[in-house]
């Protein structure tokens, strides 16, 4: 834990996710203007009044900025939990099993790596339709997919070590095993890639709004805002670069924050490969 | 063999005050090789004998001039030909290295470029350091490989590292060592990963090597009957310091330093009786027949390769009620197999192996709960028998649990009286196994195979991670409770002094059949097979070689 | 050799048909159709009930779903891609050209990208943990930790606007010849570039450190073997396997995933022919494009494995 600390690019990837998290949660009663009532001064320039402006629909970019967070990080985390917690249990109950089941993630994971990911949301999104939990299901089943890849790896490890083999030995129950002996031993992998699963899945759904397939207006979102603003990027830059720097930010400081956690449990963070 | 001692002229390798540290990414610095000096005279072969962590093998890389990664060289001077390695610039020591010193690393495998052909890989040392063309390097890179005793070798040029066995890599690694005659040639335990046959070979190797050459030699080793073999001086370190050091026979006849005296103690030496306890102590507690095994795995649907490991055939043997058991073989030799059917992780494909009269099931799975609790296992990496995560004194205690139901605070009585018996101290009930050494880690993997109460204890290696000094110990206590309770042990190992420590009776394995079996005292005076006996004399070279009648050459 | 070709060869096709599957069931499993989507309410209120169903007739939307995926699987086999709910048209001709401009463009991104990453993974391995490096591996965490619409419309900013020496967008339109194409979009170019490098530097660079750091580069350090020759000659095909099965799969993925890029410099790849099919529910568009990235995977795939194949010998024999 103080190794965490002591290393400078983690401890400013923590601080800046504590920051953006600290304002996420506090935007209602930081936020002067509530971001989609429609104030009567389109595209006004950065002022005492405006923070940031406003944008062509006339809304407070700065209130928006400070909204605009929340519904990605809640899909991020959403995702996050549901990519680790699935693959965990899939990728060590494969790594104990091995056999068929084995063969069947295997193939799974290989079939999910075939399809691009801004592709596979698509499908989805095409299939099931636009909505916030169809968004965190797809985004989660994309990044379960290289969860169930490491800690089967880590699993099939694991299984060769002689605890494991003792208590196999000695007759305790599969997810017994799994539970106590294999799960506490990934915790500090599981770690890890919820950070830069939540962080992969963050740039997926900025990138997803921004192509139209993500969040749904009126609902301020920083993806939403860059296109909106896109158009605009010679006459009103910040509105722009705000969003922008809002979402690059907060993933770096994830990623900081991982590969700090990483180097501290002397994991390698590369290996997890954030590709989605 | 050369002369010992003084030739009038300058020692060819002059080490003084060395001093190497290795620092921690959290900046600790850790005391590797600690004012360590020596003379290496041209035509000597020096044995450097020391344990994992002794700081040998450092010592070795510096006389090349190099520190692996995190280390430093602190002080002191190495002087090669008058030349101080030390101070040297890198470009200056690339220019020595593979010409004036050169080094024979300890995992042929994986010290040949994978991806290369080792002709080729022979014929890069000759055109880059000794400046050959390529025609001539080709047909010198032949030669050599000749010399190093490889037959058809225009054959094995052909080949990739992987398509070589163990003993023919370590020929060519030696032959790109040797490609340029340098003057002092440093081997980092040569034979560590080869079976014995293929050991005696190469050291034979070695030795001809020895007499033919000018040049002197660096051997660095755990094993000291490999520095019996072929050194005619040994230097014996510890935690990084020179313990003892003086002509092989001297040192290992009659060693004055305490820490020798262990190292040789727990070196094989076949007089008297076996120190095991003779004789069976009752009726046949587990019987094999006619068992067989193969792991053959095909896959035909993923990319992974198929494995064939060694398989077991016509095993038939019987352990008696108390009695203890060893099993000896090299890797490959299907002893692991063999505990591996005994304990129920693989079932048998042919035979039938029989439990107190009752047939015993294949796999743990199908065993009763009774029988899962009477045969139970200590495994050889204490590190990997303790799950990292929790308390070593639950872990004891869950056996206890499972078998016995015993509540929380008698499971926890029980945990502290086996820790007394086998010397660990009640405090450590609480610890985590980082907290503990490797001794200790391993007692507490015993006490657990014990808390359940076992009629058979198959214990697999159980030393071999270990310090010498924590070996004997171990080993025991573990005897001691063996007797006490009255449990059989099925000894699995490669280490012949274990044997002769422990077992009353004793299996030689070779590629997955019994060659033979008999009382420990029978087997090891008198083997009836030249394996055994190739194995006995290998183990006992450091005891003989003090005996005026030791032919060592 | 020829057997492990054929083996995986066959083993890729059935993949492919695994997908195409899950490609069709994918999109069309969820009841209410394009049609509903396409059409507007009032549209579908204004229209008689008997057109209604004889533009479904026509289109199949009422058929029995495996009767669909039947219908689906034989048009594959004629390479019948279907065609669009909206306007009838041919769907392969839709996406033949996008699908062109995308692939130039992976392929030009490529071709630029790798060099310079190996060139940079191989620095920075070698002053592993020294300045280079850090900055090396910090300049990839800020590379792709940025979303490509941020790093297109940073470029934009700075060499459209700012300075404005390249164009903002695409002046270019779908069918120019790809000389053309490519000569108007340097910025995109330039910002795909960037993400690969980013990417697969740091795949490059883990699987350089590791290989620099085993036995074999070791004994070749103290057999006195120049440096340049121990990283060209022996690190570099050995760091490289590591890395073939993931960067192939980059690069067959950015054929789809340049979407992003595509839309900010309104570049006419498959990309953008995606998002407009997706917003519209044109369910066969989509299908052929997921189809075809496909193909562009398990293709790369193949060819990764047997690039490894051919690199490392022990895959090789028995």
């Amino acid at each position: 834990m103080k190794a965490l600390l002591r290393n400078p690019a983690c401890l400013i990837g923590i601080l800046l996710v504590v920051l953006h998290l600290v304002v996420a949660i506090g935007a209602p009663w930081v936020a002067p203007y509530a971001p989609t009532s429609l104030l009567d001064a389109p595209l006004e320039p950065p002022s005492a009044t405006y923070w940031l402006g406003t944008d062509d629909l006339g809304r407070d970019a700065f209130s928006r900025l400070l909204w605009g967070g929340r519904v990605a990080m809640l899909v991020a985390f959403a995702a996050g939990i549901i990519a680790v917690v699935g693959g965990a249990v899939l990728g060590l109950s494969a790594a104990f099993m091995r056999g068929a089941f084995d063969d069947c993630m295997l193939c799974l994971v290989e079939m999910k790596l075939a399809v691009p990911t801004i592709l596979f949301v698509a499908i989805f999104v095409t299939g099931f339709g636009q909505s916030i939990p169809i968004l965190i299901l797809a985004i989660g089943i994309i990044q379960m997919m290289g969860v169930i890849r490491t800690t089967r790896a880590a699993g099939i490890v694991l299984m060769e070590q002689g605890y494991v083999r003792a208590a196999q030995l000695n007759g305790e129950s599969g997810p017994k095993i799994i539970l106590r002996e294999l799960l506490p031993n990934v915790a500090d992998l599981m770690a890890v890639e919820f950070a830069l699963r939540a962080s992969s899945a963050l740039l997926l759904v900025s990138a997803l709004s921004f192509l139209g397939l993500g969040i749904s207006p009126p609902t301020p979102d920083w993806g939403l805002m860059v296109e909106d603003a896109m158009a605009l990027l010679d006459s009103e830059p910040h509105l722009v670069l705000a969003p922008a720097l809002a979402i690059s930010t907060l993933v770096l400081g994830i990623n900081l924050a991982a590969e700090g956690l990483a180097e501290a449990l002397g994991l390698d963070a590369a290996r997890g490969g954030a590709s989605g | 063999m050369r002369p010992v001692g003084a030739p009038v002229v300058e020692p060819l390798l002059s080490v003084r005050g060395l001093n190497i540290s290795w620092f921690s990414q959290q900046g600790r610095r850790n005391h590797v090789v600690n004012e360590v000096s020596f003379d290496l005279a041209a035509g000597e072969t020096l044995g450097i004998a020391g344990e994992s962590g002794s700081g040998k093998s450092t010592l070795a890389r510096a006389l090349l001039g190099h520190a692996r990664g995190g280390s430093r060289i602190e002080s002191g001077s190495i002087l090669l030909s008058g030349r101080d390695l030390v101070s040297l610039a890198p470009k200056a020591l690339a220019v020595l290295r593979g010409r004036d010193v050169a080094m024979v690393p300890q995992n042929p495998l994986s010290s040949l470029t994978f991806h290369l052909r080792v002709g080729a890989q022979v014929e890069e040392v000759l055109r880059h350091r000794a400046g050959l063309s390529p025609k001539a390097a080709s047909l010198r890179s032949l030669e050599l490989l000749t010399e190093m005793g490889l037959s058809e070798p225009e054959k094995i040029a052909q080949r990739y590292p992987h398509q070589l066995s163990g003993g023919q890599r370590q020929r060519v690694v030696l032959a790109c060592a040797l490609a340029c005659d340098p003057a002092l040639l440093v081997l980092d335990e040569p034979t560590t990963a080869l079976d014995k046959t293929t050991e005696a070979q190469v050291l034979e190797l070695i030795q001809r090597l020895r007499r033919a050459r000018r040049g002197a030699m660096v051997l660095v080793t755990h094993d000291l009957n490999v520095i019996a073999e072929i050194c005619d001086r040994v230097m014996v370190m510890q935690h990084g310091k020179v313990v003892e050091e003086g002509p092989v026979q001297q040192v290992f006849g009659a060693p004055t330093q305490p820490y020798t005296r262990l190292l040789l103690g727990s070196a094989l030496r076949v007089d008297g009786a076996s120190e095991a306890q003779p004789g069976r102590h009752g009726s046949t507690l587990l019987e094999g027949a006619g068992l067989g095994f193969s792991y053959a795995r095909p896959s035909l649907l993923l990319r992974r390769a198929s494995t064939t490991t060694p398989t077991l055939t016509d095993i038939n043997f019987s352990l008696g009620r108390g009695e203890v058991l060893g099993v000896i073989g090299e890797s490959g030799s299907g002893k692991t197999t063999l505990g591996g059917l005994v304990t129920g992780f693989l079932a048998p494909e042919r035979g039938v192996l029989h439990f107190d009269g009752a047939a015993l099931a294949g796999r743990a799975a199908a065993r009763s709960i009774e029988h899962r609790r009477r045969i139970q296992m200590v495994f050889q990496d204490p590190l990997s028998s303790l799950n990292p995560r929790r308390r070593v004194g639950d872990q004891v205690a869950r056996p206890m649990r499972l078998f016995h139901g015993l509540d929380k605070r008698k499971a926890e009585a029980r945990t502290v009286q086996l820790f007394d018996e086998l010397g660990l101290h009640a405090d450590l009930l609480t610890r985590f196994p980082r907290q503990l050494s490797g001794g200790q880690q391993q007692r507490v993997a015993i006490a657990r195979a014990f808390a359940a109460e076992p009629d058979l204890l198959v214990c697999d290696e159980i030393t071999s991670a270990l310090d010498a000094s924590v070996q004997a110990q171990l080993l025991d206590q573990l005897a001691a409770m063996q007797r006490r309770a009255g449990t059989a042990l099925l000894l699995i190992t490669h280490d012949l002094t274990v044997i002769w420590r422990m077992a009353s009776r004793v299996i030689v394995m070779r590629s997955g059949r019994i060659l033979e079996q008999g009382e420990t005292n029978a087997v090891f005076r008198t083997p009836s097979n030249p394996y055994t006996a190739a194995l006995l004399d290998a183990a006992t070279r450091a005891t003989r070689v003090a005996e005026p009648a030791f032919a060592g050459v | 050799m020829i057997s492990l070709i054929l083996r995986r060869g066959a083993l890729s096709l059935a993949t492919l048909f695994l997908l195409a599957s899950f490609i069709f069931f994918a999109t069309e499993v969820l009841p209410g159709d394009a049609l509903d989507v396409s059409l507007s309410a009032d549209e579908v209120a204004m229209m008689p009930p008997e057109v209604l169903a004889r533009r479904k007739a026509e289109l199949g939307l009422d058929r029995p779903i495996l009767e669909r995926y039947l219908g689906f699987l034989g048009g594959l086999r004629k390479f019948d891609l279907g065609r669009t709910i909206i306007t009838r048209a041919p769907v392969a001709d839709i996406v033949a050209m996008p699908l062109r401009n995308s692939m130039a463009l992976a392929a030009v991104t490529l071709l630029l990208a790798l060099p310079v990453a190996l060139g940079i993974a191989m620095a920075a391995a070698q002053a592993k943990g020294r300045g280079l490096d850090n900055a090396v591996s910090g300049a990839a965490i800020i590379g792709y930790s940025i979303p490509e619409f941020v790093t297109g419309l940073l470029l934009i900013a700075v060499f459209a606007v700012w300075w404005p020496i390249f164009p903002a967008t695409i002046t270019a339109s779908t069918n120019d010849p790809l000389s053309v194409l490519l000569a108007a979009a340097p910025l995109a170019v330039f910002t795909t570039i960037i993400g690969s490098i980013a990417y697969l530097g740091r795949i490059l660079r883990v699987g350089m450190i590791e290989v620099m750091a085993s036995d074999f580069v070791e004994r070749l350090h103290l057999s006195g073997i120049p440096r340049w020759r121990i990283l060209l000659v022996h690190a570099l095909p050995a760091a490289v396997i590591p890395g073939l099965s993931a960067a192939a799969l980059y690069a067959a993925s950015l054929v789809s995933g340049i979407v992003v890029v595509e839309m900010v410099f309104a570049y006419p790849g498959i990309g953008a022919e995606l998002v407009r099919a997706v917003t519209r529910r044109e369910v066969h568009v989509v299908q052929a494009i997921a189809l075809a990235a496909a193909i562009c995977v398990v293709s790369f795939n193949l060819l990764a494995d047997l690039g490894i194949s051919a690199l490392d010998p022990r895959t090789r024999s028995a």
